[in-house]
């Protein structure tokens, strides 16, 4: 009994960053562990992309018939957003689950704890970076049997998976400050309905090109546009296509600026559940 | 006398079997209409697809197969939105149902001297006027956007009748699925067959221009050829055959689901 006591109980407490990590670490391992015993929970994250990607590629296939169509295979234009709402979700899921341990209690037991707060954060955000790269890869190997083929190489594959992990971090950090501030089921609406309009309010049907009207004037100004042309940069053919910094730096802005304020959202809204 | 007796009494009873019909009708048509938060994604989010393929696709009209002869996308738009709308909004019918069964409800209605047809029938018209109101506000809502129906007051009529028979034949599976399970968490996850359903068809895009397995499965799918039906009434007026397309599917599958759910109802009453 004693012996066991000695082995959990540490004689000195673990530095920060020590604890930091394995804090960290454990609670990246529980949301992972999550997947194998409530396959449930994370099916849907999965599912939603293939299906994305295959209903809307056999849908608007002709789509790509139009001059000027930067692509001739219609999965081609649709698996970046399939990645991109898959990494959106996988984020997300990360708000249910703060959700879930809110309501059970389990979040008053995890704050608790003698680890440092920001470990509530950085655990959800690793987690959800490896299920954004179950669900890259698995949309990608299934695209490429629906015909979907890189015209950049690996490089291209690079930022396809870059885009994905980016809107990974800002979902998580904008599911887990939601979360945090409705602590109940109303948060999880609130995310996917933000997150569904943002993207779709973008680039993600048809090209700027293409559009015309109402939707042309956000797409514009919507930062789901560049995160969708760096993502879809290693699919498509040149001039629109192709591994550029010009296709690059404006995703990769939105993704920090939104990366950085939305974990801010969450972490204040962490701090907010002390109140 | 004694027949004239009971000929009063059988009278009586198919009046009583009438009125708990309406009664029960009128209750799930209230129930829907009274829950604002389930009604809305039903009648916002077909609009919003709507007006994102609209000012995406807007540039394919006169240039692919299929829309060559369609002046703009919304009016094309108007037959998924309603299929959309009116789907979407059968699964509400088929929840209230599992949430009666839940919370003991329907026991309690089973219990009581109400005819067991009355309860099923109850739902389903519930669900059909919630599916006709909401064909009306698509129609009048893509109004002031220019959409026009090429068949007049007729089609608009038919397009109404239309989606009341839609939510009726929909509303008849999810009403299975909640006497069957009795959850209606299960109910809500067969929502995504009738999405599934509903992409793998010709409602967003002309199956003219589809090639492939994706445009065999719209061929074999029945909900193909019943948007194409109302969307002939949008864009071309009254035709025969569009009429039948409109009308004639939704009651061949009603028929089916219907079936299905008083089988489960029986099954359920016979575990009682």
């Amino acid at each position: 009994m004693s012996t066991t006591t000695q082995k959990m109980l540490p004689l000195e407490p673990p530095s920060v960053g020590g604890s930091l990590f394995a804090s960290s670490n454990m609670l990246t391992l529980r949301a992972i562990r999550a997947i194998q015993r409530v396959p449930a929970t994370f099916l849907p994250t999965l599912a939603m992309p293939i299906f994305q990607a295959v209903a809307f590629a056999g849908t608007y296939f002709a789509i790509t018939k139009i001059p000027g169509f930067p692509t001739d295979r219609s999965i081609n234009w649709f698996l970046s957003l399939s990645g991109c709402m898959g990494g959106a979700f996988s984020g997300l899921g990360l708000g249910f689950s703060a959700i879930r341990d809110i309501e059970s209690g389990f979040m008053d037991r995890l704050r608790m704890a003698p680890t440092p707060r920001i470990a509530l954060l950085l655990g959800p955000l690793l987690s959800s970076l490896v299920r954004t790269f179950v669900v890259l890869t698995t949309v990608l190997g299934v695209g490429y049997l629906f015909g979907a083929r890189p015209t950049q190489g690996v490089f291209g594959i690079l930022m396809f998976y870059l885009a994905g992990f980016g809107l990974a971090i800002v979902a998580t950090g904008w599911g887990l400050g939601l979360a945090y501030r409705f602590r109940d089921m109303r948060g999880a609406a609130l995310m996917q309905l933000t997150l569904f309009l943002v993207l779709f309010t973008s680039s993600a049907q048809a090209p700027m090109s293409m559009m015309q009207g109402w939707l042309l004037h956000v797409a514009r100004v919507n930062p789901a546009t560049n995160i969708l042309r760096l993502s879809r940069q290693g699919f498509l053919n040149p001039p629109v296509g192709g591994v550029t910094w010009e296709n690059t730096w404006g995703g990769l802005l939105a993704i920090v600026v939104l990366g950085t304020l939305t974990m801010w959202f969450a972490y204040t809204g962490l701090r907010k559940l002390d109140d | 006398m004694t027949t004239a007796v009971l000929a009063a009494a059988t009278r009586h009873t198919t009046r009583d079997s009438l009125r708990q019909t309406f009664a029960l009708s009128k209750r799930s048509t209230l129930e829907i209409l009274r829950q604002p938060a389930l009604v809305a994604p039903s009648l916002i989010f077909p609009l919003f697809f709507a007006a994102l393929g609209a000012s995406s696709f807007g540039r394919a009209v006169g240039k692919l197969d299929g829309l060559k002869d369609v002046s703009s996308f919304l009016e094309f738009s108007l037959a998924s939105t309603l299929a959309q709308g009116v789907l979407f909004g059968s699964t509400t019918g088929g929840t209230a149902l599992a949430t009666d069964i839940e919370n003991g409800f329907m026991d309690r209605l089973l219990a009581s001297p109400s005819t067991r047809i009355g309860i099923l029938v109850g739902r389903l018209a519930g669900g059909s006027v919630f599916g006709a109101l909401q064909s009306i506000f698509f129609i009048v809502a893509l109004y002031p956007f220019g959409v026009r129906i090429q068949g007049g007051i007729i089609g608009a009529f038919i397009m109404v009748l239309s989606g009341a028979l839609i939510a009726m034949s929909i509303g008849g599976f999810m009403t299975a699925m909640a006497l069957k399970t009795g959850s209606s968490e299960a109910v809500q996850g067969a929502f995504p067959l009738v999405f599934i359903s509903l992409f793998f068809s010709s409602a967003f895009f002309p199956r003219e221009s589809m090639t492939g397995a994706y445009k065999a499965i719209a061929n074999y799918n029945p909900l193909s050829y019943l948007v194409e039906g109302l969307r002939v009434l949008t864009l071309h007026g009254l035709t025969s055959q569009a009429i039948a397309q409109s009308l004639l599917i939704p009651i061949a599958i009603g028929i089916g689901s219907i079936a299905l759910s008083l089988r489960q109802l029986s099954k359920r009453l016979a575990q009682q």
